[in-house]
């Protein structure tokens, strides 16, 4: 293999690489600050309590804008058969509207 | 912000179970298995909530109207077919319209004891609002 072979040379250089970086005095500071973060974020059950009233209003309106929206949109469809079912209740008892066949 | 995104998750659950029970209770599933066959007389025992004696009775009254009504459809159609004057079609039309009125008002003494107006409150208005539109395509006589 030639020393002057480009691929040798990548080889060599790779081998001789070393990284030393500076290293962090705070690097176990932040390593515990984070995990003591994680062990005092509140849980979603702390999270609740915590926000009971907005919480509990929050779920009142949802519950209350699905179900006047369930309501009104199952009356409006019923509405609309019910108006369809007289209407072709009524024709087929009147023989004004009647063809002969 | 993990926590409010899972409140905002179980709200938006919240509501759509409202919406489902709310439809659900809302909803008449018997009147609209009648609405999609077309089956008037399905619609009127559920709509009204007829009893089986009731809905017989009221099967029989309309069975028989469907004999008178489909003389006055003959009645009609000749009169057309020979172009006849109109007052005579336009008294034909009275006839027609009388027996039904008459038949309405027998179907509405069979009803459930406040059913009676609510059926005559639905149907009359219709006679009256007739407007020549094409021919029926409900079942009478299931």
């Amino acid at each position: 293999m030639n020393a002057s072979d480009p691929d040798h040379l990548l080889t060599r250089t790779l081998a001789e690489w070393h990284v030393s970086p500076p290293p962090n005095p705070r690097f176990r500071a932040a390593v515990w600050a984070r995990l003591e973060a994680a062990r005092s974020a509140p849980t979603w059950a702390g999270y609740i309590g915590a926000h009971a009233v907005p919480v509990a209003g929050a779920l009142a309106i949802a519950v209350m804008v699905g179900g006047l929206i369930g309501r009104g949109q199952a009356r409006a469809r019923v509405a609309a058969e019910r108006a369809t079912m007289v209407n072709s209740y009524v024709q087929a008892l009147d023989a004004r509207t009647m063809r002969m066949p | 912000m993990k926590n409010f995104l899972i409140t905002l998750g179980v709200a938006l659950a919240a509501c759509a179970v409202a919406f489902g029970v709310f439809y659900a209770i809302n909803d008449q599933p018997a009147l609209r298995l009648a609405a999609r066959d077309g089956d008037a007389m399905a619609w009127l025992r559920a709509e009204f909530r007829l009893s089986d004696a009731q809905f017989a009775d009221v099967k029989k009254l309309h069975d028989d109207y469907s004999v008178r009504c489909g003389e006055h459809c003959a009645a009609i159609m000749a009169a057309k077919q020979r172009v006849a004057p109109a007052a005579e079609i336009a008294a034909l039309e009275k006839t027609c319209v009388e027996a039904m009125t008459g038949h309405f008002d027998r179907v509405a003494a069979l009803l459930p004891p406040g059913e009676g107006a609510r059926y005559l409150a639905m149907v009359l208005p219709r006679i009256t609002d007739f407007d020549h539109n094409g021919a029926p395509t409900v079942q009478v006589r299931p």
